[in-house]
């Protein structure tokens, strides 16, 4: 079989270009060529009278730099971000934990909280709309019922508790997602070291911040990464639930981008947005890894 | 016919079948003129006695096209089999109609594909900017919301020039003129040239619980003020089972917009002044806005969450007793399957205006003031289009005297967009308690004629009214602002920013 | 493992299940709204356990009808909830979109797990980078790329639009897959002459199948789920599930048992392939460390 020849020829050096060269090859094409353009299209806006893009100079970038609202939906974002990240991480963990047995039912369980996952957020934030209407939603209900809430103040629509709101959609669907990783990581452990720990006589706490964390610490890295970068550019739930409101309570920057590049075609000005938001994340992912000392 | 091009149609033909839009007397007449026995297109299709494919059709037999609209279709249509035409249209109801019952007919008749893509208002506008801005023709024609016509004048043909240019495409009988006049000017006029022509007509109108009025003593309310009396007797009353008001005032959401435009005319106030500065915080502006607030007292605590949907489900529901908004929600609430409130809701005129309504001479950008708001669309033929030719057939098909009347009988209960449909005898058939009825349609007509409300027409029209405006409202009502003049301040400010450029 | 005593194996489970619990009720309310007409849905208060339940949504949304069980009735607004062969686009898009996904990223992670090369720290990192790129900035330039090439409004479009968004995950997650496997397996097996490939196929592989098998249903998961580029790239030709749910938003409404109806019917297919692989799945957490 000649196609088997060539492969194995290709192969069967420790040259690693053959190996990566369809990934290289989707990146560029995808990546690259979005990139270079979005930079491009920052120093252009699109003129609604002449139905082209036109050269601008640096005109997005001085009006981002005063424009209240993009540090009001950057404020947001970080807040979204930083939040919601930590409670993911340390529930996630909690959960992975609890659900770390042998037991009769637990393997039941760990497939029930991957079900989360299969729902598109689009109609995640849908669910919670309903579940959180003032009206007629059954949490509402439930939170009036136990005093939390008097009927006066509707969870997504006062700005103290929209962007909780939200938050919860995103808690729900993807603290599982990380109790799947951190689960993974668990079951792999060897369990050698808490065969020791526990003749040595040490707590539970002491075992997991000793033992267990620093063995983990890889792939809660992995999990931070991938999670992180998602939550920074999140978008679903609040072009669901709230359009941003109430007023700019929830208005995160992928929102923001995507209602100027859409919605009022100024395709430039949502590029730089993007642009920043890249550039945001990719310091706050390096700073990570460095910190943490992560080594591909 | 070539043997594949018959199974090709065959497959389509059971597709159709499958897929409820023919039903069953006709799928098995087309098989047989294909030569096709109905065992050949599969063994489960004739043998399945309790899971068999919904056919909505068959209820509505007689509600076809006419055969002299469809031989106009054929004729016509001959040079331009096999064109697929493309349109992207909010999930209304003169275009669920079209989608799923009466497009079959067409393409029949013409032998042309009509693909047409159904979303949510905001995604409509999100895929029309990108084809006007690409200025590629991934669509035919384009549903043009009342708001965005100003953007899209220049990317479409005017119907009279189409008329004018394609004496042999156009269909006998279909004029500009037949369109209520009101509507051409509000929908569809920009500048000197139409945007299309109309093609649906929500419109506010008064809907309310003639139970819970007659209960409390009441009468539908003439004034704004008697309207807010009633209101605060009826929450302060029975609430909070039950409010006298309910409201689509979700922040950020173009139906706040909507909201407000209608108590700021209702106040003798207006968007924009003579010179095209913004105006809602003139006197007139505040008083609307003190209005407003004092009402929202009377709403569920829950309308600044809700769009359209949340504010129909309030009265669907029985949580309010009177709604001042769509009359396209009237036939939903007359469905016994869907609302408690079946029978019980009548409909009437909006409230007068508290002030003298403002002139078009006295606002700017075409504004025209009026309870009534409308929230109209029209349909038009792209220039961008690759197929100008037969998108233009299609479109006359569309908003045709036949093809309204079977929307609207069919159940839409939108408010036709054409005159004489309001008096055909199958829609006045449907004036009766039940889903789908034409009993508010009479309001409808006469607050088209007496209390319409249309938006002004300007490019930045979309950002203001789907941004800036419903975000500040938002944060208004959020209690962000210290006074009603700080709030209305604020939009001033951002919205003459925007529209100086 | 730690042999824990019989009570707090109690409260584990206690515990254990009052969290999934948690986490289960909004599906199961979901779920009970898919069986409900809009009278129910927004009962007040919300009927959360009794309520009549009612096969029309499903119905709608998959044009079939139960017709014996009461009279054909015409939908107001035409009944336009037809979604059936949009199920059956995101199967494809989701396997095709997962296949490739996977086959591009096994051989680069066993690059990057097994061959040291300069830059190597930094080619990950890049990799990982092209998650972070706003979707609507890339939306934009592949529309019109998409326009030239004629990929608008197709599968393949689709498909590589998110086999390129799962690209990172896959590599990153394989790769530490591989980093699992002892390098003396490959370094004997080489010793005793097979190429590099052979090793790669015939030792590596089925090794890190576990692996491969949980990195698949998280790829599967992300194109299942995925918005805003089917928005963008699609018209006519096909459409998934995320972005039909919101066609049930509707200018008379929202038809909100009909959407939790396309909702539950869509978790199915998702389901069944993280069942087809949860035979692997239970191996791959239980065998992949990831230990550093």
């Amino acid at each position: 079989m000649p196609a088997v020849t060539s492969a194995k020829a290709v192969f069967s050096s420790d040259h690693p270009l053959p190996w990566l060269f369809p990934l290289i090859a989707m990146l560029v094409v995808f990546t690259i060529y979005p990139l270079i353009y979005n930079i491009w299209l920052s120093f252009h806006e699109y003129a609604p009278f002449r139905r082209e893009l036109e050269y601008v100079g640096t005109d997005n970038w001085v009006a981002l730099w005063n424009d209240e609202r993009f540090w009001g939906s950057l404020s947001v974002t970080l807040t979204y971000f930083v939040v919601v990240l930590i409670i993911e991480l340390v529930l996630g963990m909690a959960i992975a934990l609890l659900l770390d047995a042998d037991l009769a039912g637990f393997g039941v369980m760990r497939g029930l909280l991957t079900l989360t996952l299969v729902i598109p957020p689009a109609i995640t934030g849908m669910m919670f709309l309903l579940i959180q209407d003032a009206e007629f939603g059954v949490l509402t209900w439930v939170l009036e019922q136990v005093g939390v809430l008097d009927g006066t103040a509707p969870i997504l629509s006062t700005p103290s508790t929209a962007l909780l709101g939200v938050m919860l959609a995103d808690i729900w669907q993807w603290t599982p997602f990380m109790v799947l990783i951190f689960l993974a990581g668990l079951r792999g452990l060897p369990g050698e070291p808490y065969e020791a720990a526990m003749l040595d006589g040490a707590s539970g706490w002491q075992i997991f911040r000793r033992i267990t964390l620093p063995q983990l610490s890889k792939v809660i890295a992995i999990a931070v990464l991938l999670r992180g970068i998602d939550l920074f550019r999140m978008f679903d739930y609040v072009f669901v639930m709230t359009s941003g409101g109430p007023g700019t309570a929830t208005y995160t920057l992928s929102l923001y981008a995507w209602q100027q590049t859409f919605s009022f075609i100024k395709w430039g000005y949502g590029a730089t947005i993007s642009l920043v938001s890249l550039v945001l994340i990719l310091v706050i992912a390096n700073l990570f890894i460095w910190i943490a000392k992560v080594r591909w | 016919m070539r043997d594949s091009d018959r199974k090709q149609y065959a497959a389509r033909a059971v597709d159709r079948f499958v897929k409820g839009r023919m039903d069953r007397r006709q799928f098995l007449r087309t098989a047989g003129q294909l030569g096709l026995g109905a065992t050949a297109l599969g063994t489960g299709l004739g043998a399945r006695p309790f899971w068999t494919p919904k056919a909505h059709a068959d209820a509505h037999a007689a509600l076809k096209p006419s055969d002299e609209v469809l031989a106009w279709v054929r004729d016509v249509s001959a040079p331009f089999r096999g064109t697929t035409l493309k349109l992207a249209t909010e999930s209304t109801p003169p275009s669920n109609a079209i989608n799923s019952q009466l497009k079959q007919y067409f393409e029949e008749a013409s032998g042309m594909t009509v693909e047409i893509e159904v979303l949510p208002l905001e995604q409509v506008l999100q895929k029309l900017t990108l084809d006007i801005a690409s200025q590629l023709g991934t669509y035919d024609l384009y549903y043009i919301d009342q708001s965005w016509a100003a953007f899209t004048a220049r990317d479409v043909f005017d119907p009279r020039e189409q008329l004018a240019a394609n004496p042999d495409l156009a269909m006998p009988g279909w004029a500009v003129e037949d369109f209520l006049p009101a509507l051409v000017d509000g929908i569809a006029r920009y500048e000197d040239s139409l945007v299309g022509v109309p093609y649906d007509i929500p419109i506010f109108i008064f809907m309310y619980r003639k139970d819970i009025y007659e209960q409390m003593g009441f009468s539908a309310p003439t004034s704004l003020e008697e309207y807010y009396e009633q209101a605060k007797a009826i929450t302060d009353e029975m609430g909070p089972d039950m409010y006298g008001a309910t409201g689509q005032m979700k922040s950020g959401h173009y139906s706040l917009e909507c909201d407000w435009t209608a108590w700021l005319w209702g106040h003798g106030g207006s968007i924009f002044d003579a010179d095209g500065k913004f105006a809602g915080n003139d006197e007139r502006g505040l008083e609307a806005m003190e209005y407003w607030r004092r009402l929202y007292g009377t709403m569920p605590p829950g309308v600044t969450g809700w769009t359209w949907d949340g504010q129909g489900q309030s009265i669907a529901q029985g949580v309010a007793a009177t709604m001042m908004s769509w009359g396209e929600f009237f036939p939903y609430f007359d469905d016994p399957s869907a609302t408690k409130v079946s029978g019980l809701m009548e409909a009437v005129r909006c409230p007068a205006p508290k002030h003298a309504l403002r002139t078009v001479d006295e606002t700017g950008f075409g504004e025209i003031p009026g309870v009534g708001h409308q929230g109209g669309s029209s349909l038009a033929v792209s220039r961008n289009s690759k197929n100008p030719d037969p998108a233009w057939i299609f479109m006359q098909w569309a908003t045709s005297y036949d093809t309204q009347v079977l929307i609207t009988a069919l159940g839409g209960g939108t408010g036709p967009t054409r005159t004489a449909v309001y008096d055909d005898p199958r829609i006045i058939a449907n004036n009766r308690v039940g889903p789908g009825t034409t009993r508010h349609l009479g309001v409808v007509r006469e607050t088209i004629a007496n209390d319409m409300g249309s938006e002004p027409d300007l490019p930045e029209w979309a950002e203001l009214a789907n941004d800036t405006i419903p975000v500040r409202l938002g944060k208004y009502f959020a209690g962000e602002y210290s006074s009603n003049k700080e709030a209305m301040d604020d939009i001033a400010q951002a919205a003459d920013k925007i529209v100086s450029g | 493992m730690i042999v824990e005593s019989a009570s707090r194996r109690r409260v584990r489970t206690v515990l254990a299940v009052a969290v999934v619990a948690l986490f289960v009720f909004p599906l199961y309310y979901w779920t009970t709204t898919a069986f409900k007409d809009a009278r129910e849905i927004f009962n007040i208060p919300p009927n959360v356990w009794t309520f009549d339940p009612t096969l029309k949504n499903f119905e709608e949304v998959f044009g079939i009808s139960l017709g014996f069980l009461r009279q054909q009735e015409v939908l107001p607004g035409g009944g336009n909830f037809y979604m059936a062969p949009r199920l059956w686009d995101s199967i494809v898009v989701a396997l095709g979109s997962t296949a490739l996904a996977i086959a591009i990223s096994v051989l680069a992670a066993y690059a990057l797990s097994r061959m040291d090369f300069r830059g190597r720290h930094a080619f990950v990192g890049w990799v990982l980078s092209t998650r972070m790129m706003p979707p609507v900035a890339v939306a934009i330039p592949m529309f019109f790329i998409y326009k030239d090439i004629g990929l608008m409004d197709s599968y393949l479009g689709i498909i590589l639009m998110h086999t390129l968004i799962n690209l990172p995950l896959g590599v990153l997650l394989l790769k530490s897959f591989f980093d699992d496997i002892p390098k003396e397996i490959d370094e004997s097996a080489l010793i005793d002459g097979a190429s590099r490939f052979l090793v790669f196929r015939r030792v590596i592989l089925p090794m890190a199948k576990g692996g491969i098998a949980a990195t698949a249903v998280l790829c599967f998961i992300f194109s299942w789920t995925e918005f805003i580029f089917v928005l963008t790239l699609t018209q006519t030709g096909l459409k998934t599930v995320p972005v039909v749910s919101s066609s049930f938003v509707t200018s008379t409404g929202t038809a909100w048992g009909n959407m939790a109806a396309l909702g539950v019917a869509a978790m199915v297919p998702a389901f069944l392939f993280i069942l087809l692989v949860q035979k692997q799945l239970v191996r791959g957490l239980t065998l992949g460390s990831l230990k550093q």
